[in-house]
This record gives structure tokens, sequence and C-alpha cells, in this order.
């Protein structure tokens, strides 16, 4: 919970919590979704308050030393809170105390230590008194609208078209928020955005809709627009190719992708023993060469057929046999030259290409005008129902209206109906109603009291949760009956999107984030040093952990294997560099591991190098990674004025990578992190900058022993089974990461209770993957809204 | 002629502006460099007239245009009892002169950019306001220093306190926002037939804009103003190319590959685009991070495998410092790839690189130290006649780096008293 802090700071200002606290309890229907409002409210307990008696002496006791003065170690000093009140008043640091208490981590080694029941003793009245805070608080949070981010526009894209475009690329990153990039308050919407925006709804219409104007006339290439390496003819009738290897070429912008002929008309300036040849390419590779036997009299017009995707692609055409011999008077010779003469270049669709409608086509155009009198009826058909499925809801007449003013200035221009139900699916794509996730409020300003998320909102939740895209045709039927709120259903969907492909997007977009994997593109392990290290390598890399993750969705398997197993998914590459033996192909199979080198996510090669500098390991990005990304417990940034290595001794560095950290260690300011981080990295020391298995660093042998949580290892087998034994903590962490990704906010101290709750559950159901989801969208937070605090 | 420096001070606002020729157009870019500097190589030895430097003597061919600035500061990018994160304020303050708040959360704050302040007052006199380029996207996952959100370290330019503009890394797609998609074969009359509908769709998105901000809370209605404004800057779009009726005259030549893998290649590529985007006036501002701060990228091709970041904390290993400087020469190689296409530009009065204003430098000085004082900062060009150039002019350390900006808005004729932590106009440049 290391960021609550920042957190409850934004969501909820003090006044609000005392606003909070401070309002009557009143009576909550258990069917949320049956309730119109949800008071969000809290019962004050009256019991003696057993903190000076129990719990201050043991704090003065163990803590006192460090955190005893006015502003104690880390900024924290304990003395100064002497009733539970005070506690509650300052939770984000009693959150961190707790932690610190419940993982050993303090006192720090060297120090007097509590005893077990003791330590026990102090988690237990710190996390109790902290959750009964909160426990009696119903409070969904407030969430901001969310813009659609780069894959959810990528994946509604593909969902809403059939056409897999990926127009997204090309954005501009979405600012990350919390450790994901589908935070409400953190998105934000750019000029640049919005005319990527704009010109990505125009790509897409033109893409999708096939007009009769598009299929049917040839694309004249303008010959000034060609680019052109020789010159103008000296007739001036075409593009001049003096020299061999002579080129003319356009960048043509496809706006559908498919098969094309392109059509070079040319004409030989001919001279010497053959006819001029030229050759056409086609994105620098060469297509065919054809001999060019024709005159200026009569140019000869050549098909060559392509077959592109959407974009630009670049159409060329070389002169391939110069000749040239110079006038000689002594030799009678006169001069001869042959050169090469484009008069055009045309792009032409097959025939029979206007009957075969792309399937984007279908989708959209649900029903065609038989005579022009019908026109404006089946485009307000077709468009309405574009809308429901763009803007996930039902549209109102208002709102279809606004889209037929759009179209309708095509009247009388000559478009074709196609072009105005294109104009239409552009105008819808860039709509805020389309590009926002907009869920409303009936008391925007009223942060008191929760309602139930509308159905509709409900079911793009789910889908953008699990799918990072649209809801189907079946979730908006259970949204268009409300049924969609009872908890079964809600239940029984989660599971059914979970076993759809469309569930890929949270191996990419969850694990991609959670896990760093989307960093594995930025590393680049030195290549001296790793000259395996390849981009096939990289990928496979990649491709082996987003496999396990899936393997744990679609199997609904044991949430604790990311921690720990004995198994994973590999190819040829990934195997050579694992020392695997009998995996041959690209092709990625699953194996199971004879020894305990390798199991769960800390012995895979992405997580291993993504942590890694590009020419060693680097044991402190390990121990961060582990503690931020399994225990949500990331230690604090440096403090500051913390002496710089430069400091610390002259010159380059000797010895072991451990000695010289160890003796870094040494100054006690950087101790206090580093005791949590390095052992951890240094556990995992056998496995070198991009993950494979080593015993020996240079010349020196690898020591990956260290003590964790208080108990000591030898071996990264032996530190990962410390590690399963933290089941609580690892689940609580990662309930909280995707918490934050299904609701797009951050987690404050209100969720607290309802997180320690749905961690109790899913350890209930033996820690499946499909009990986590299924308690993230039952959960108050994901099911119920409120208003914003501090406004109106 | 000889005179006294004229003090600019004395000056009213603008009037350097007016002093410039009528008709002479004058630019502003500013070109960033993650990590800091090798100072002891970067520095000139005297003041004046002065030896390139070892990383600069890629600039021989345009030394006359360099105005190097020793001693300038950015005070804000210091931690101010905030603690780690020095990259990301060094970046996030480089342009601003404000303390970025530390956060990794919703509530990233800052201040508005030097660059992003010239165009609310001069963006209306091109096509685009300003243009923002960039190597590297904004990362991806997590916080980016020490508990401070990406957008510090991947954006110097700073729209509003809390919104921070992204930059385009692709040169192909900063050709096509300057040119549009380039279709040569299109009829003026399809051309206007297509504005006129990209005006009514944006006419219906500003209603559905409208109706749907009626129903929201203030935090949402926040998210609405951005795309509404968004929408108008489209707008304003629009309606230029309307107006410039006649097709630019760049050469479709010009238009770079979709697929750059090599760094040296997009350096190069989005310098060209910079180079255009004055050339043919669609804008007149421009901002480029050579990579983000902290920014750890391995540069193998000059025989510096290890992480720029990583080696960046030299801690006085020589063999370190050599690689850095190495990497330091580097970038200074492009900046002399662009400085001199500038140079081959000829304009009505002068070249390109005479009527524009170049900033060059990093906002952290010696890597391992994380200072912001004394930043390797050159300016070249000669700022539409404004600028005296082919000196090394040492201020009094700690001299606000944001009174540059001040005098540069002023020659660009934007009438700002100040801009973060500025006092008053930079002295000597004239």
């Amino acid at each position: 919970m290391g960021n609550i802090s920042l957190i409850s700071l934004y969501f909820l200002s003090p006044a609000a919590l005392l606003l909070l606290g401070a309002s009557a309890s009143q009576g909550h229907s258990t069917q949320a979704h049956k309730a119109k409002t949800a008071s969000i409210s809290q019962n004050a307990s009256k019991s003696p308050d057993t903190f000076p008696k129990d719990i201050l002496p043991l704090i003065k006791t163990y803590c006192g030393t460090c955190h005893g003065e006015k502003s104690g170690s880390a900024g924290l000093s304990l003395m100064a809170f002497h009733s539970s009140a005070d506690v509650l008043k300052s939770r984000s640091e009693w959150e961190k105390v707790s932690q610190n208490i419940e993982t050993s981590h303090m006192p720090p080694e060297g120090n007097p230590q509590p005893t077990k029941e003791q330590r026990e003793q102090l988690f237990a009245w710190i996390d109790g008194t902290l959750s009964k805070g909160v426990c009696d608080v119903r409070d969904p949070g407030h969430v901001t609208m969310r813009r659609l981010n780069r894959d959810e526009y990528n994946n509604t894209i593909r969902d809403l078209t059939g056409f897999d475009l990926k127009p997204g690329d090309s954005f501009p990153n979405d600012d990350v928020g919390y450790g994901f990039d589908n935070i409400g308050d953190v998105l934000s919407m750019s000029p640049l955005l919005m005319e990527k925006y704009m010109s990505a709804a125009e790509k897409i219409s033109m893409a999708a809709i096939v007009t009769p104007e598009m299929a049917q006339h040839p694309a004249v290439i303008n010959l000034t627009a060609i680019e052109n390496s020789g010159s103008l003819s000296p007739d001036g009738d075409g593009l001049f190719l003096p020299t061999t290897g002579s080129e003319a070429a356009v960048n043509y912008d496809f706006t559908q992708p498919g098969e094309y002929i392109v059509r070079v008309k040319a004409y030989g300036q001919q001279a010497g023993d053959e006819k001029a040849k030229m050759s056409f390419k086609l994105d620098g590779v060469v297509n065919s060469s054809v001999e060019v036997p024709q005159t200026a009299k009569s140019p000869g017009t050549f098909e060559f057929a392509i077959k592109v995707g959407l974009g630009k692609h670049r159409l060329a055409v070389d002169f391939d046999n110069d000749f040239y011999q110079p006038r000689d008077k002594l030799k009678k010779l006169k001069e001869m030259d042959r050169n090469l003469v484009i008069t055009g270049i045309e792009i032409a669709r097959p025939e029979g290409t206007k009957n075969s409608i792309p399937a984007s086509n279908r989708r959209i155009i649900t029903i065609a005008p038989k005579t022009p009198q019908e026109n404006d009826k089946c485009a307000r058909i077709v468009l309405s129902s574009f809308a429901r499925k763009a803007y996930r809801r039902p549209v109102t007449n208002a709102e279809v209206d606004r889209i037929m003013r759009v179209v309708n200035l095509t009247a009388n221009t000559g478009d074709s109906w196609e072009r105005k139900i294109q104009l239409g699916v552009q105008a819808i794509l860039v709509s805020p109603n389309f590009l926002f996730r907009a869920e409303t409020d009936p008391n925007p300003g009223d942060a008191k009291h929760a309602h139930p998320v509308g159905s509709y909102e409900l079911a793009s939740r789910l889908s953008y949760f699990l799918w990072s895209s649209m809801p189907d045709e079946q979730l908006l039927k259970l949204a268009a009956d409300n049924t969609i709120q009872q908890p079964a259903v809600l239940a029984s969907q989660a599971k059914r999107m979970l076993r759809d492909p469309k569930a890929a997007a949270l191996a990419d977009s969850f694990a991609g984030q959670w896990l760093q994997l989307r960093s594995l593109v930025n590393v680049s392990p030195d290549p001296a040093k790793f000259p395996v290290f390849n981009t096939k390598l990289r990928q496979s890399m990649q491709t082996e952990t987003e496999m396990y993750f899936e393997e744990i969705v679609k199997e609904d398997r044991s949430i604790l294997e990311f921690l720990n197993s004995n198994y994973s998914y590999v190819n040829e590459p990934l195997a050579k560099l694992y020392g695997l033996s009998g995996v041959t192909g690209d092709n990625f199979r699953k194996v199971t591991f004879a020894d305990d080198h390798r199991g769960g996510l800390l012995s895979q090669a992405s997580v291993l190098t993504v942590t890694s500098n590009p020419t060693r390991t680097s044991p402190v990005k390990r121990g961060k990674w582990v503690l931020t990304n399994f225990f949500n417990s990331a230690p604090p940034p440096p403090p500051p004025n913390v002496p710089v290595l430069a400091d610390d001794k002259k010159g380059p560095l000797e010895g072991t990578l451990r000695e010289r950290m160890e003796a870094h260690r040494k100054n006690p300011i950087c101790a206090s992190c580093h005791s949590r981080m390095d052992p951890i990295g240094f556990g995992l020391e056998n496995y070198d900058a991009t993950g494979a298995w080593r015993t020996k660093d240079g010349v020196y042998a690898v020591d990956s022993s260290g003590t964790l949580f208080g108990q000591k290892f030898t071996t990264p087998g032996q530190l990962k089974n410390i590690l399963m034994e933290k089941k609580k903590q690892f689940t609580r962490c990662l309930t909280e990461k995707m918490l934050t990704y299904a609701l797009g906010r951050g987690i404050t101290t209100n969720d607290k209770c309802n997180i320690d709750a749905m961690t109790g559950k899913i350890a209930k159901n033996d820690y499946r993957f499909s009990a986590l989801v299924t308690e993230v969208v039952q959960s108050t937070a994901f099911k119920m809204r409120r208003g914003e605090e501090g406004t109106h | 002629m000889m005179s006294l420096p004229m003090l600019e001070a004395m000056l009213p606002l603008t009037a350097l502006a007016q002093s410039a020729a009528k008709h002479r157009i004058n630019r502003m870019a500013f070109l960033f460099v993650p990590n800091g500097m090798h100072m002891k190589d970067w520095t000139p030895a005297t003041d004046g007239a002065f030896e390139l430097p070892w990383i600069m003597e890629p600039l021989k061919n345009v030394k006359s245009s360099l105005t190097v600035m020793t001693g300038l500061t950015q005070h804000n990018a210091f931690d101010l009892g905030d603690g780690g994160g020095d990259h990301a304020r060094s970046s996030a303050a480089w342009l601003t002169g404000c303390h970025p708040k530390k956060t990794d959360g919703a509530d990233i704050k800052n201040g508005i950019s030097v660059d992003q302040l010239a165009a609310q007052h001069i963006g209306n006199r091109t096509a685009l306001p300003t243009l923002e380029l960039g190597c590297e996207r904004g990362a991806q996952a997590g916080n980016c220093d020490s508990g401070y959100s990406c957008a510090y370290s991947s954006s110097i330019s700073w729209r509003a306190e809390t919104t921070p503009v992204a930059h385009e890394t692709s040169p192909r797609a900063v050709f096509e926002r300057l040119f549009g998609n380039g279709d040569p074969n299109e009829t003026a009359e399809s051309r206007a037939k297509r504005l006129r509908y990209k005006h009514s769709i944006l006419d219906f998105v500003s209603d559905d804009a409208k109706a749907l901000k009626s129903k929201l809370g203030s935090r949402d209605q926040v998210k609405l103003t951005e795309y509404i404004d968004g929408v108008r800057e489209i707008e304003q779009r629009l309606e230029w190319m309307e107006k410039s009726r006649s097709k630019s005259n760049i050469s479709a030549a010009s238009e770079p590959s979709a697929n750059i893998t090599d760094y040296g290649e997009q350096l190069h590529l989005l310098s060209d685009m910079m180079v255009l985007a004055f050339q043919s006036d669609q804008t007149r501002i421009a901002t480029f991070m050579f990579a983000n701060d902290g920014s750890n990228r391995s540069y193998k091709n000059i025989g510096v495998p290890e992480g720029h970041h990583e080696v960046s904390h030299h801690g006085m290993d020589p063999v370190k410092l050599d690689k850095i400087k190495h990497i330091n020469r580097f970038h200074v190689e492009n900046l002399a790839y662009l400085l001199e296409k500038m140079k081959s530009i000829q304009e009505p009065d002068g070249t390109l690189l005479d009527n524009s204003m170049i900033v060059y430098g990093a906002g952290i000085s010696d890597g391992d130290r994380h200072n912001h004082d004394n930043l390797p900062t050159l300016m070249a060009g000669g700022g539409a006649g404004t600028i005296k150039s082919g000196r090394h002019i040492r201020y009094p350390n700690q001299t606000p780096m944001t009174n540059l900006f001040l005098s540069m808005l002023d020659r660009m004729g934007v009438p700002a008293e100040h801009i973060g932590d500025s006092t008053g106009k930079l002295q000597q440049l004239i």
C-alpha cells in the first residue's frame, strides 16, 4: 500500500473524510442494484482505547530509538501518537508501519527484535484499527471519465469494423498513473491526439466501407507527383530515366488493403542491340522485370499485380539497361543513347473487386437502399446501429439527428450513398461519446451517496477490463434488461469472457504493465557480452511470459504460480538460452522443468532482462521489481542528500558486484532500503543479464545466498520458496493492481477493507485466477459509483 | 563601429523584435539531450571568441553562428527538499523554470514552457503553432524516476501546468502532419469538399461535447474541455489549409521512410522535418528531445554498449567519463547536421540559421552529481539579426536560464513579463 498517502490526499480531502465519518449511519440494501442509492457511512465504535496500554509500550521499546525524536528516521516520529484516534489521522504512515512489521523489515537487523507474539500482536492491532475506520464505509470511490487508450482504441476499432487496422499504434503513448495507462484522471487529450483521431477516423471509414467511386475508377498518378531520379523527357511527355538504376517512384497511400493492378505506361528510346528493359518494384523489392520494345509513337502499357496492406507503399519503376555510344567521326559512329520514358502510372482494383465487398461493409451496412427514396431512411438505420455499438449504449434521436446533419452535406455533390455512410462513420469515430467512456451520476456533486453503475456502463466496465474492448452483443443485451446487475450473471459473464480469445488483452495490457514487459523493447544488452541476444530472442522472451500468463487465465490456475511452478513455454531460441535440449523451431510448447532453476515469473528471461543493465545484472533493480510488483512495497526513493557513489570511493570499483554493493551498504542511510532490495537481487544472481543460468560472474563464483523476511536462503529456488510463504501479501498486491486496472483509478484508504476481504475470499477459492477476477467485478468499487467530493 | 553592449532591460518590450527588419521571420527551437554533459570538454576555455572544445568540434562549419552560454541555471530542477528524481525534474523544469510536483499519480503539476507560451501569442501565425519532436516515446510502465510520473522525464514541452505535450517520434508521421497525406492527385474541388466535410464533423463533435458536458461532474468536464480545445485547434488548422490554396512545393522525395531502426537515422530524419517545417513556415516554434531524461539507451554504434544513464554515473572513472563524452559528441554531430542544413537554406535576409534561435543543451550539468546549475547551453543562429554570435559568454553561475527565454520571447515578438523563475532579460546577447 505504498501509494496510499498521495491517493488519499487526492481523492479525499481531510474535510471530506470528516464528512464521511460524521454522517449518520443509514441502513443499506444488501442488493446494491435494487437500491437507488446507498449512503456511504460508518459506525463510530465505542470501545476502550487499547493503544496507550498495549501498543505504545511496544512501539517505544522497539521503534523509539530511531523514530523517537521530533523528525525521526524516514521523517517518521512514532512518539507523537497517543491514541488510536491519532493513529487514524495518519493512516498512510501506519499502513507502512503495519507492512514493515508484518514483513519483519523493521526493526532493522542488529536492533532489538520483538518476539513473534509481540510482532503478531502489533500487526493485528494496527491492521484491525485501520480496518475499523473503513470497513463500514461502502465507498465505491470516484472514477473520472476514461478516454480510450491506444490498446482500447485499436481493439474497439477491430471489433466495430472487423478490420484489425491498429491505427492507435501511431498515437502518442498514453500517460501512465498508478502503474497503468488506463487511469481516467491521467489520460489527457492533446491537440496532437485529436488530430490523430481525426485522421484515423477518416482512414478507418475509407478502409471499412467500399464506395462505388473507389471500386470503379483507377487512380491516375499525377506525373508531377512522381519522385524521379531522372528528369522530364525531352518531349515533355513523360519521366525520363537516363541511366541504369534511374527510378520513378511514388509513395501511394492505399486506403484499403487487398489486390491491385499497377499499370505503367512506358516507351524506350531504343538504341543498341537490345530493347529497353524496366523493373517494377514494390517497397523496394523487384516484383517483375519486362522488356519495353515500344517507342514514343505508341507507348506500351504494362500491368503488375500486387497485394498490399493498408497504408503507404512505394511503387517504383527502374531503368535496367542503359546504353550509350558517343559520336565518333573517325569511326563513323553516330551517337546512340538508350533511355526509358514513363508516361503514366495508374492504380486499379482487379476486375470483380467491386462485387467482393469486405466483411466490414456487411458488418456496418446492414441495410442498403433499393431506391433513391430510401437513401435517408437506410442511412439513418445504418448509422444509428453503428453509433449504438460505438457509443456502447442506445442512442437518442437528437444524437442521430446530429449525425444525419453531417452526412446530408453530401446531398447534390454527386457523392454516392456509401460515401455518405463513410462520412457518418468518420464523424461517429471522433465523437466524445465514442472516444470517452462517460459514466453519469444522478448528482455529480454528491460524494456521500453511492448508486449502482448504469447497466450499459457496467457492461463497458466489464468488457474494457477483460477485453480492453467494447461490449459484445450478449453484454449489450444483458444491459438492456438490467440482468447484468445480478451478481450471478456478472460472475458467469466474467468467466465466459475470460475464455474468449479477446481475453488475451489481459496478458497484453494488464500483465504487460504489471510486469513491466512493455519496457522489454527498450533494453539492449551489450552484444559483445550477450551475443545470443537479438530481436527474435527478445520477442520470444515476451511471448513466453504472455503465454504463461494466458495459461493461468485460461486454465484458471492458481495465481501463486506467478511466484513459482515447474513449467513454462519455450521455443528453440529460449530453450537454448535456458540450456534445454530437444526443442526445435520457433513454435512455443509447454515444458516441465526437472530442477528448480526455472519456474515462475522470476526465472523467466523477460523479467530478468528487463531488470538488468545492458552490460550486467542489477540486483537492486531486480529486488525493487519484486518488492514493487509482488508485494506493493516499493522502497521509498533515496532521501535527499544521499551521498553519491563517487564519494564512497575514488576510481573504478573492484571485486564482485556483491562485494561492491555490500561496501556501499555500510552507509546506514543506504542500508535501510538496500537491505530489502539487494538480498532478493542477489538470490537471482544465478541468472545473467539476459536470463541465462550461470555459476560464475566473470572470474567470480556466483553467491546467491541471503536473508529475506528473516529467513536464510542459498539458491534462487529457496528464495522462491520463501516468497511462496507470503501468499497473503502477494494476493493482496495482485488484487490491488488488478482493481486499479479494472477501475481506472488509484486505490484509496477506503478500499483497504474491501481489498482485505477480497484477498481472503481468493485464498478460500484456492487462489484461482477466476476468483481474483470475480472478486474484482463483484466489488462495491466496480459495481457502484458516486459523485466527486469538493465540488458544487 | 564600436558600441557599448546594449542593455536589453532598457529597451521597451518587443523593441528588439521591432527593430529587426519588418518582414524578417524569426524562429526558435529547443533541443534537449539527457543525463548531463562532460563539462570539461564542453566548456570553451576562453570567453568571447573561443576555440571549439572537443565535444563541439563537429560544429566547426557553423562556429560563427554559435553563442555558448556558461552559468545558466534551472534552480527549480534542484530537489528543494523533494529528494531523488533529478532526471525527471531536469526535463520538466528545463523549459518551464518551475518546480514539478513530486507524484507518480494523477496530480502532476509543473508550469507552462517557453515554447507553448510563445505559441499562445504567435502560434496563430502559422499552420502549426508548435512542433514537438523526440526520439523516444513516453515510458509505458511504472513511474520513471524516484516517484515522479513518466510525464516529467519525457516532456520538456508543457501546454499548461497539468498538461505535458506529447512529442512525435516518427519522421514519417511528422511529414504527414506537415504536408498532409500528400495525395497529389486530389483535385482542388475534392480537397475543398473534404475540408468542408471535416468542418462539419468538427461542428458535430462540438455539439456532442456540449451535450455530454452538461451531464458530467467537474473532473470529467476538465477532460472534455481538453477535447474541445483540441477540436478548436484543428478548426484553426483547417482554416489555414483553406487559405493556403497553393500546394506546398515540398517534393514527395522528402517523405521519410516508415521503417527506421537506427537511432542516428531517426535523429537525422527528425532534424530534416524540423528544418522543413521552419523552411516552409509551417511553424516557427519547435522542441526536440534527442532522448528522454534518464534514458538508458546503449550507444553501440560509437563503442558504448552500456546504457547512457548507467555510464553517466561515472564516479570519476576515466573510462566512463570517456564514454560519456563520446555520447555527448555523437549528439552534437547531429546538431551539426541540423545547423549546417539550416545554414544551406537561403532566405531573403540571410540563411534560415541566421533567422533562427536554436537552443541546445541538457537539464543536468554533471550526470554524476545531478546538479542543475552551470547548465551546458548553447544557442545557434542570429535570431533574425538580433544576436551577436560567435562568442562564449560567461554569466555568473545561478543566472536563471529562464532569463534567456525572456530574451528569446522578446525577439519572437511575444510580450512576456516573466516565465518560471525569471528575474529579467539575459544581457550581452547583442
